[in-house]
């Protein structure tokens, strides 16, 4: 018989939620900025992985939202907007209509040529924003100067110090990871993990496979728009490298890394990426190098990423 | 025209250049009849199949469903007029459960495939459906199970409840007994025959096996180098010196 309702274990998210949010009262303020960072890459991984794991598209353009995200906010606060909630709203806007158009034109190809397509379109938004200097200030990126501050019982909170900031981010972070976690359990998420699967089988059973893959590439983009406003807070910039095809490669490693089968492996995924780049850069400037070494034989002995070939091994049996 | 034909074809034909894989087909499948569609390998029966179920539009002809035009319409619009087929290869979703293979065709059926929250398990229009369309096909007690797991012939089975789901009036299946052991083409025989009887679907199959064609079929079609060259009953056929020389005499000792 079918179980009338499928278990999910909360137990792991709300001991993982405890710890991140008593965690700064404990490490290093340093520390406590990497952990933004994380956070804020955990969501853009899990967005990108919305795509990579449950649809089974290969997105390498990511980036050209996470900018767009960055830039709408940046622009938003030199011109003097202060209200949060307004440039969040924008950000995820403006990365979702970009999400849209990619999508619409990029959503006919399969794997390897899906994934040049969205890398063509996140170097040409790289290229915008590399070469308007007007709007976007050319290489040297956006400064902002001042952050919006929010009333929180009465008194005015600002996000100047790492410890507010790293709040704000948790904050904003838990809410898009519960809101892709209700998409991907939501019967729409069901539809796209059965694209991954078999498209064609899909498209026989009476979906319309073009305008679904291009529903959740739109939100996969808008979360990665809401990363990007929350990285150029935390910045205080927008910088064209976040357009450029190595930053939209990010999400894709720590998404292996982590595991594509787990809701949460992206971002042990970033967990990983950050630690292993602040362990290396204490011995040598080519991280990336050593990161290669590290990437190769994880690859090769979790083959469904840590967090996946873990928990698969210990907590229950995978297919096969 | 009779408007007891559930589906009908006009003219059909389909050519790959100047290669005519199919031409001037016409047929007529009545409500409720299983009829079977048979051929040598290369008489244009897959084509036949992919160019009436939406797989790709046919060059010339019309096919007509329930007596709307469905000609050249995509796959997906031709399930919602309710046409709906198997594969020769089998075509399911590997890493999902035998219930989760079954919501997705609900799920599309229902108009919920946009809808961003909730949970499946608790949709009772869903789930109740889901549970009748596997005890169909007899697959209720393995509703949990991951189909990658599953036996040969009950990924086939898995096939039959997802083509099954959305109540088609019309079904095509391609080869569904292909690869099978003879214990499981038994009881696949006897599935469509009491599909067929219970819920008035209407089938229409390409076979190899002729025992299968022959205990399942009321009407048989034969295509042969891309025409129809013959159809009947069971019996018209194996009477038909015609079908014998091109067909049935090398393959069959009937």
């Amino acid at each position: 018989m079918m179980s009338s309702t499928r278990r999910h274990n909360l137990l792991g998210p709300a001991v993982l939620c405890l710890v991140l949010l008593m965690a700064p009262l404990f490490i290093p303020t340093y520390w406590t900025m990497i952990l933004s960072e994380i956070l804020i890459m955990g969501l853009m991984a899990i967005s990108f992985n919305l795509l990579l794991g449950y649809t089974g598209l290969l997105s390498f353009g990511q980036g050209a939202f996470f900018g767009m995200g960055a830039y709408s906010a940046a622009l938003m606060l030199q011109a003097g907007y202060q209200n949060l909630l307004l440039i969040l709203l924008v950000g995820i806007l403006a990365a979702l209509l970009a999400a849209l158009i990619v999508g619409f034109f990029s959503v006919r190809l399969d794997e390897i040529f899906f994934a040049m397509i969205t890398l063509g379109f996140g170097m040409l938004f790289f290229s915008i924003a590399h070469n308007w200097l007007d709007v976007t200030g050319g290489s040297d990126g956006l400064p902002v100067f001042t952050l919006p501050s929010v009333k929180f019982f009465g008194s005015e909170l600002t996000f100047y110090t790492p410890i507010n900031m790293y709040y704000l981010v948790f904050t904003l972070v838990l809410v898009g990871i519960i809101l892709l976690w209700l998409i991907v359990h939501s019967p729409f998420g069901l539809i796209l993990t059965s694209l991954r699967e078999n498209k064609q089988r899909v498209a026989f059973i009476g979906g319309n496979v073009k305008i679904l893959r291009v529903v959740a590439f739109a939100l996969s983009g808008a979360f990665t728009g809401l990363s990007g406003v929350l990285f150029c807070l935390f910045n205080n910039m927008a910088t064209p490298e976040f357009m450029h095809w190595s930053f939209s490669a990010k999400p894709v490693i720590m998404s292996i890394i982590g595991g594509t089968g787990v809701f949460l492996g992206p971002l042990f995924g970033a967990a990983i990426f950050f630690v292993l780049e602040q362990v290396i850069i204490q011995f040598t400037e080519n991280w990336m190098l050593f990161l290669g070494i590290v990437l190769v034989p994880i690859v090769l002995f979790f083959p469904q990423g840590v967090f996946g070939t873990l928990r698969n091994r210990f907590f229950k049996q995978g297919v096969k | 025209m009779s408007s007891q034909n559930v589906l009908r074809i006009e003219n059909l034909g389909h050519s790959y250049g100047k290669f005519k894989v199919i031409e001037d087909i016409s047929l007529a499948i009545h409500q409720g009849e299983t009829s079977a569609l048979i051929g040598p390998n290369g008489a244009g029966k897959t084509t036949f199949y992919n160019a009436i179920s939406g797989k790709f539009a046919p060059t010339r002809g019309k096919v007509l469903l329930n007596g709307e035009d469905i000609t050249g319409l995509p796959a997906h619009r031709v399930v919602d007029k309710g046409m709906c087929r198997s594969f020769q290869i089998t075509n399911i979703f590997s890493e999902l459960s035998v219930a989760e293979n079954v919501f997705s065709p609900l799920i599309i059926q229902q108009k919920k495939h946009f809808k961003l929250s909730g949970n499946i398990y608790r949709d009772k229009a869903i789930t109740e459906k889901t549970m009748h369309t596997l005890e169909q096909v007899g697959l209720a007690d393995r509703a949990d199970q991951v189909v990658a797991n599953l036996a040969y012939g009950d990924k086939r089975l898995v096939e039959m409840a997802i083509v099954l789901a959305r109540d088609p009036s019309v079904v095509l299946l391609d080869e569904p007994t292909a690869g099978m052991n003879p214990e499981e083409t038994e009881n696949m025989i006897a599935l469509i025959k009491r599909l067929a009887k219970n819920s008035g679907t209407t089938f229409f199959i390409t076979e190899h096996d002729m025992k299968v064609v022959f205990s399942l079929a009321e009407r048989i079609y034969v295509l042969h180098q891309g025409h129809l060259l013959a159809q009947g009953t069971p019996e018209q056929i194996r009477a038909n010196a015609q079908v014998q020389e091109a067909y049935l005499g090398r393959k069959v000792h009937a």
